[in-house]
């Protein structure tokens, strides 16, 4: 009962108050969501959810608490990176896969120390950004290189490496922003300045549209009974309430006084979110600047990094499956009470088996950016976002900068879903 | 069976003996703990630059040509900061500038007391202090040369291997002049390797 208690709700299935009042802009109240979702989380998600309040913090302005929780997380990750703990493996393979603490995706880790170079800009610790910047180049290097032609169109991120030249650029490090800029133009070429001036007087602004998709678990459950040379039964299929009758090699139907076994075949899919914004555009002094152009599809990414991990997930779907239904029938030629016991505890194990749904749930479906050369002195930018048929479906805070004392004023608006 | 149940108690027994312990460790003996910039590297840089210094002689060239006095310094802001680590780099400065001062080769000026210094000086200024025995305005020293440098890394991660190279440079310069009375580098490289299960 405490297993079936441990995995009833899934990490999809407990964000999904915070995720929406955060996509709503309600900020403060997707924050106590997760000050509680914290605070109850075990130590194997811990960390996730101080990823998402890490982020809501950011979208707030709180940088620092933004800065303390991505970074506690970031180093939790590093120190887990790459190891294996034997108990989690076991438990992961005998209960569910959400038994191992949370270890994420590359785009993930890169995405962390991007929002952390941005807490530590937009807070005006420009040293901390740059030591940002030195660590989100590093992190670019190691989680792309190698990866294939392809592969890198998919799963590079390119705002990390857009958020990395305007620091060199800030810096006035030409020739490595020019470095960034050039791996920014293989993926996302429309993003990428025409020129590179670190003396010209710009305005960056970035902002988020639409949701991370996000993933479910999807099972497939039922049971089976051999009756002499026939294999009968029924399953259920993902979304269906009406179970499926199977009866192999005979037609003959099941009874409560023969031994069956249960099974349950758990695995996780990604599913893309709706989006009610679909552009958006840059409102600057009263006027429109134009369309905000696409620098990152971080929904494609999450999903090319999903479908990459697919095989070896289903693969280890199968073998939980197999290792349960094993366990049913394992006391077959033993004593009634070792009998009794393993079937109660394979029937136990499948029935708790859940797919890990576990990923970034604040991170944004698409990253888009406006650049204009912008005269000294006090203005104020806005950005409204648009639905499919060309209607505003939600307007940012205006905010106010004045372009006196550095040439390159860099804007975050969390945006819209 | 019987020894698996006195195992486990003895486990039990063990974990419960479990507490906060400290342990004063010795600074001069401390050595890293990972790859990352570690308070074992602070002492490994002060030692280096200072033993460099003290071979250079421009401080004993100095006090030569100036009739033994010493030169009066500045500290950068801070030693610039280029490697990938959220590093508190003054330390760095002020842990070189006092053994400089201890070991009677500069003066400096202090750049961080210059409010404080200012306030003190209206305030003895004024009529609450005995103006025969207050502190002068106009008696700031101006610094002719100033300390500074830059710590850089090289990081190379592979699965559990983590690789890392730092270097800090150094050096003095001439404020009136701009030349470069001192330089030196300290460099290290650490690597460390993760085991594959936590």
């Amino acid at each position: 009962m405490a297993l079936i208690a441990l995995s009833c709700a899934t990490y999809t299935a407990k964000m999904e108050f915070s995720r929406d009042l955060y996509y709503m802009g309600r900020y403060e109240e997707a924050l106590a969501g997760l000050n509680n979702l914290a605070a109850d989380a075990s130590g194997r998600d811990y960390y996730l959810y101080l990823l998402e309040r890490g982020k809501v913090n950011l979208a707030l302005g709180q940088y620092d608490s933004a800065i303390v929780d991505l970074q506690a997380a970031e180093r939790r990750f590093l120190d887990i990176e790459a190891t294996r703990s034997v108990s989690e493996m076991f438990a992961s393979m005998l209960i569910n896969p959400t038994m191992s603490e949370y270890q994420p995706e590359a785009h993930e880790k890169i995405m962390i120390s991007t929002y952390l170079l941005l807490a530590y800009w937009l807070e005006g610790d420009r040293e901390g950004a740059f030591v940002e910047r030195n660590r989100l180049v590093e992190r670019l290097d190691r989680y792309t290189k190698g990866l294939s032609a392809e592969d890198l169109m998919a799963l590079d991120v390119p705002f990390a490496r857009y958020v990395a030249a305007l620091m060199y650029e800030v810096e006035g490090r030409a020739d490595d922003a020019r470095i960034e800029y050039e791996a920014l133009r293989l993926v996302s070429p429309e993003a990428a300045p025409p020129v590179i001036d670190p003396s010209l007087r710009e305005l960056i602004v970035f902002t988020e549209v639409g949701r991370a998709p996000v993933k479910v678990s999807t099972e497939i459950r039922g049971y089976l009974q051999k009756d002499g040379g026939a294999l009968l039964g029924f399953f259920y299929l993902p979304g269906s309430t009406e179970p499926q009758a199977f009866a192999l090699a005979g037609l003959n139907s099941l009874t409560l006084d023969k031994p069956g076994v249960l099974f349950t075949f758990a695995f996780p899919q990604c599913i893309k979110q709706r989006r009610t914004a679909v552009y958006c555009r840059l409102v600057i002094d009263g006027m429109n600047a134009g369309d905000m152009i696409p620098v990152d599809d971080l929904e494609n990414t999450a999903y090319t990094a999903y479908k990459k991990d697919l095989p070896l997930t289903l693969l280890a779907a199968a073998f939980r499956t197999y290792l349960k239904t094993v366990a049913q029938t394992a006391g077959d030629d033993k004593g009634k009470e070792t009998k009794i016991a393993l079937d109660v505890l394979g029937k136990t194990l499948a029935a708790v088996d859940r797919a890990d749904t576990r990923s970034w749930q604040t991170l944004p479906a698409e990253i888009r950016t406006f650049r204009m050369e912008c005269t000294p002195g006090a203005h104020e930018v806005f950005i409204k976002y648009y639905g499919e048929r060309g209607e505003v479906v939600s307007i940012s805070n205006t905010v106010k900068f004045s372009l006196d004392n550095t040439p390159k004023q860099i804007l975050f608006l969390p945006g819209a879903a | 069976m019987k020894l698996i149940v006195v195992s486990i108690m003895c486990l039990a027994l063990v974990a419960g003996c479990g507490g906060t312990s400290t342990k004063e460790i010795d600074i001069s003996t401390d050595t890293a703990e990972s790859s990352d910039f570690a308070s074992a590297d602070l002492q490994r840089i002060t030692d280096g630059m200072m033993s460099s210094i003290a071979t250079n002689g421009f401080f004993q060239q100095y006090a030569a040509q100036n009739a033994g006095e010493k030169p009066v310094m500045l500290l950068a802001k801070e030693l610039k900061n280029n490697t990938d680590e959220h590093i508190n780099t003054r330390l760095i400065l002020e842990k070189i500038r006092t053994r400089m001062v201890n070991e009677g080769l500069a003066q400096f000026v202090d750049d961080q007391a210059f409010d404080l210094a200012l306030e003190q000086l209206n305030l003895q200024a004024s009529d609450l202090y005995d103006n025969t025995k207050a502190a002068q305005i106009g008696r700031f020293v101006g610094a002719k040369f100033v300390l500074r440098g830059t710590i850089s890394n090289i990081r190379k991660v592979e699965g559990r291997t983590n690789i890392n190279y730092q270097n800090v440079t150094m050096d003095i310069f001439e404020v009136e002049t701009l030349l470069i009375k001192w330089t030196d580098e300290v460099e290290f490289k650490r690597v460390t390797e993760k085991g594959s299960f936590r």
